[in-house]
């Protein structure tokens, strides 16, 4: 039980970011985590998303709204619905747990990551833009409540000079560029998704190795908004298109008679769902429903075939796939 | 027995009579390759030469299909607008869509209208696509097999091209898609899948798996009902190609194939019997006097044998007019080739000519491009001494003419014993110097990277054939493709082809084989097997094909050792004929040529949609 002191902690303040919440909870099991994964929730988001989320997380913890009040700052970025996001310093009171990392809800884990708790306070990748400046998305810290003190105290006195919390956190622990490389993250534990690389022959490189993805920017893959476009690459198609994956596949209830695959890492207790309403309440649109037919089972045996590892010997086998063909032969001969 | 210069267009089996009712009109083809203006192997041969011919008979109805590639377009391909108002709105609508689709004139002999489409510019539906294709047919493809992506794409954007063009189409259109290879396969399926109203043709030229098969050295022709498709397939790591090439032959309307061998080879491997098989033709050049091929044999042979000479310098003991030119060419395939079985019969052919005391030397070449680092030195160093020799003679030439013009000028009969003075002998003798030499004729005209690992020089190693004067064949390996520039040998293939007597080409593994066909319509022999396509395609043709200079080898029924003795035997007979015989076999085979021309082979294509139309009458009303 040592390990239930230390926590993934994310963070939700309206009802459309419980869908990204959800995917990252449901990433970080997949990859068989042993740490507890908890959801902080401001009061203005709706009883209904509450529920869904205590599905996906171990805890579901209500925080006070802080906005920091800073419009004309904040929208100097073009971002003012960021102030809401001061509400994260929040995460310094959860005091229960020794240690925790923090992940933005339009963040995706792509694999196991636990070993980020090997770090120390304050851990943190660099943000693309201005690489002496950590990215807020993802780092590693210590809920103390002198800690929390303390920033609420800096940022009250200095503000933020980006108006959101990242301003405040690299003023805060100033020290990040230049103190203790080990509290710098590599880069791939915190890849911006949507951001069109200035060097992309690196990210062709490495980008294949991404372990966490950032959805930066307002436009989110779940956001109707989001369309595939020429300024972003392939890669971070293909990341998006892994976030639908990632957030149909767990997004299905299990047809009745037929038992849900449980990652066999997975914590005793934990059910995958039991409330099938429970995506009605942030499904922009109805057509989730049917898209969320495709259950995980489907997805892995597609995975297989794209790893090179099709079941040829068995359910592969070219009389199967006949079949499938001679459907549409046999409709069209009618 | 003589045979008729037009051939009975009945003669070829499948084949039905000229049906004058079908309206080509309101119908147009659509030939859909990844080879379209994109040479990456054989298949753009085919469709390159077939294109005249088709587009003779479809005119403005006949579009190639094939994938943009900027370097191929810049060089083959003339962009304009489109002609055809059904097809300008069909692009026009994709491009509008996210596509990047091209027309343009393929600058070949025809200038067939040709459709290009960017299949990288919609590379972001991939993922897309390929769900689709999961949730169709259950196929999936690797992300690391690029080729196999590039598939998916192409298939999709043809499928979307015929489908949009139909639906911009006034009235319901007669249709007519033909795709080569598993690389365009897809798009069948999904024509059918989409029940588009196409008539659809699916063409292979070889199978995936017999590929792999035969280059793996199992007893494939006598195993072919045997093999687990699946099994062979997955664990050649090819499974998912397979997958979609069964596919589109099994949801063609009509399937075909190229040979009577292949058409056994994809009844096997792809579970389908081909329902015609068209061989594939040439565009054969016709020449106003009957005897020219003759003369540009004897040009090329004079330009081949004054090569012989500066190789052989030194040791030109036997004599160049009773000397037979044999060659191999093609991929470095060595026992798919059938390279192996060459040689072994040239070590036979060798004993054979020297217990007969036979007074000819067969001179045998293999072009066979293998990796190398230029030429060797004493190679280049032989045509040196021959250019020398030759020079020398012009020199004293020049001289011995000057002076007997000068004796004569005064009226005198020049005196033989004066013509040629001291200095003269002196500047010969030096050339005869010159040309001694220490060492046997090279067998390889280049240096060999892997020179110990070679599979030709360790067969002629082990079997000992060195160039040696006492044997009656000579070999020469040049491990590159043949080229008019070339300081040693400056001939292009065909020129180099005329000049032989005789193409070898033994073959384990040859789903049609042109390298025989085009020496059959230059009115050169060849042997070719009946594992061959073309081989298979003349046995069924010709009532005695060797009467034509066209010897087959039985490697299907026979053991090596037997093939083996079969064409020592074609090649001693062979040896054994007079040059009057050796001329008139060369006219009994470029009568052939007209059997292998497009123009009469194209006929059993081009009247596959006519049948097909005629067949299924219904096929709109439905």
């Amino acid at each position: 039980m040592a390990h239930l002191t230390t926590a993934f902690v994310t963070l939700v303040t309206t009802d459309s970011y419980c869908v990204g919440a959800t995917a990252v909870a449901r990433s970080l099991r997949r990859h068989g985590t042993t740490r507890s994964i908890v959801v902080m929730v401001t009061p203005n988001v709706s009883e209904q998303s509450r529920v869904a989320l205590r599905n996906a997380f171990d805890e579901v913890i209500t925080v006070d709204a802080m906005d920091s009040g800073d419009r004309p700052r904040l929208s100097l970025l073009g971002r003012p619905e960021l102030g809401i996001t001061f509400t994260k310093i929040h995460c310094w009171t959860l005091t229960q747990f020794s240690k925790c990392v923090f992940l933005d809800a339009d963040t995706l884990v792509l694999c196991n990551v636990d070993e980020l708790f090997e770090r120390d306070e304050l851990s943190a990748a660099p943000d693309p833009g201005w690489p002496d400046c950590f990215n807020s998305g993802v780092f590693v810290f210590r809920p103390s409540l002198h800690t929390h003190a303390c920033l609420l105290d800096h940022a009250l006195r200095h503000g933020s000079f980006d108006g959101g919390d990242q301003g405040l956190l690299n003023s805060f622990f100033s020290s990040w560029p230049v103190a203790d490389i080990s509290k710098h993250l590599p880069f791939v534990y915190n890849i911006s998704g949507n951001s069109v690389y200035s060097y992309l022959p690196a990210f062709q490189q490495f980008g294949h190795s991404a372990k966490i993805v950032h959805f930066t920017g307002a436009e989110k893959p779940w956001s109707s908004g989001y369309r595939r476009d020429d300024g972003r690459s392939h890669f971070m198609e293909h990341f998006a298109s892994l976030w639908w994956k990632e957030y149909l596949s767990y997004s299905t209830s299990p047809p009745p008679g037929k038992h849900i695959r449980q990652d066999p890492e997975e914590p005793q207790g934990f059910h995958v769902m039991n409330s099938p309403s429970r995506l009605i309440c942030y499904s922009p649109s109805s057509s989730w429903q049917s898209a969320a037919d495709a259950d995980t089972e489907q997805l892995e045996h597609r995975r297989r075939w794209e790893a090179g590892e099709a079941d040829y010997l068995g359910r592969d086998a070219f009389r199967n796939i006949q079949k499938m063909l001679d459907c549409f032969l046999d409709s069209s001969s009618q | 027995m003589p045979l008729a210069r037009s051939l009975s267009v009945t003669s070829l089996s499948g084949l039905e009579e000229w049906d004058e009712e079908f309206d080509v009109e309101d119908a147009v083809l659509f030939e859909i390759a990844w080879e379209v203006a994109n040479k990456v192997g054989g298949i753009y041969t085919v469709i390159q030469t077939k294109a005249r011919l088709t587009s003779e008979e479809w005119g403005e109805n006949y579009f190639l299909v094939g994938p943009y590639v900027e370097s191929n377009v810049r060089t083959q391909v003339e962009l304009i607008e489109p002609t055809h108002p059904t097809l300008k709105r069909t692009i026009e609508k994709m491009n509008s869509s996210g596509c990047k689709v091209y027309f343009g004139r393929w600058l070949i002999e025809g200038s067939p209208y040709v459709i290009l489409i960017d299949v990288g510019f919609t590379a972001w539906s991939l993922d897309t696509w390929k769900s689709e294709l999961w949730d169709l047919c259950g196929i999936g493809v690797p992300w690391f097999d690029r080729e196999a992506n590039d598939a998916v794409l192409f298939g999709f954007l043809t499928a979307w091209l015929l489908g949009e063009y139909a639906a911009q189409c006034d009235e319901p259109p007669h249709i007519v898609a033909h795709f080569h290879e598993w690389l365009a396969g897809l798009g069948l399926v999904l024509c059918r899948q989409r029940q588009l109203s196409v008539a659809t043709i699916f063409t292979t030229h070889a199978t995936l798996l017999g590929r792999y098969l035969c280059a793996g050295n199992v007893d494939f022709y006598n195993k072919l009902s045997e093999f687990n498709l699946d099994k062979e397939a997955g664990d050649r790591q090819i499974y998912h190609r397979y997958c979609l090439e069964r596919a589109a032959a099994h949801c063609a309307h009509v399937f075909t194939t190229v040979s009577q061998i292949t058409a056994i080879e994809a009844e096997h491997l792809l579970k389908r019997k081909p329902d015609i098989v068209t061989p594939n033709g040439l565009n054969v050049k016709k020449f106003s006097a009957v005897h020219e091929f003759q003369n540009l044999h004897a040009q090329s042979k004079n330009r081949i044998q004054e090569f012989v000479r500066g190789h052989f310098y030194g040791h030109l003991d036997f004599n160049l007019d009773k000397c037979l030119f044999l060659f191999i060419a093609g991929r470095y395939e060595f026992s798919n080739k059938g390279a192996d079985l060459f040689l072994e019969s040239l070590a036979r052919l060798n004993y054979l000519l020297r217990v007969n005391h036979s007074d000819v030397t067969v001179i045998a070449f293999f072009i066979m491009p293998a990796r190398t680092n230029n030429f060797n030195v004493e190679t280049l160093k032989g045509q040196a001494v021959r250019k020398q020799l030759w020079d020398t003679a012009q020199t004293v030439k020049e001289r011995f003419g000057k002076k007997l013009y000068e004796s004569l000028l005064v009226g005198q009969l020049p005196d033989v014993s004066k013509m040629l003075d001291k200095e003269d002998f002196t500047i010969m003798k030096r050339a005869i110097f010159a040309t001694q030499r220490q060492c046997q004729p090279p067998i390889c005209t280049h240096n060999m990277l892997e020179d110990s690992s070679d599979p030709i020089l360790s067969c002629v190693r082990r079997i000992g054939l060195f160039n040696s004067s006492a044997d009656r064949v000579k070999i020469i390996f040049h491990p590159e493709f043949l080229s008019s520039t070339s300081p040693l040998l400056p001939m292009d293939y065909e020129d180099f082809v005329r000049g032989c007597h005789l193409g070898v080409f033994p073959s384990y593994y040859e789903p049609w084989g042109y390298t025989p066909a085009e020496c059959t319509v230059m009115g050169i022999p060849s042997v070719s097997t009946n594992l061959s396509g073309f081989g298979c395609f003349m046995e069924e043709h010709i009532a005695d094909p060797s009467a034509y200079g066209i010897y087959i080898l039985d490697r299907r029924f026979r053991g090596v050792d037997e093939s083996c003795n079969q064409l020592t035997s074609f090649l001693f007979q062979f040896c054994k004929q007079s040059r009057r015989q050796r001329i008139i076999q060369r006219n009994r085979t470029e009568r052939l040529s007209d059997l292998l021309d497009w123009r009469y082979l194209g006929r059993v294509l081009l009247q596959i949609p006519k049948d097909y139309f005629c067949s299924c009458k219904n096929f709109r009303m439905t």
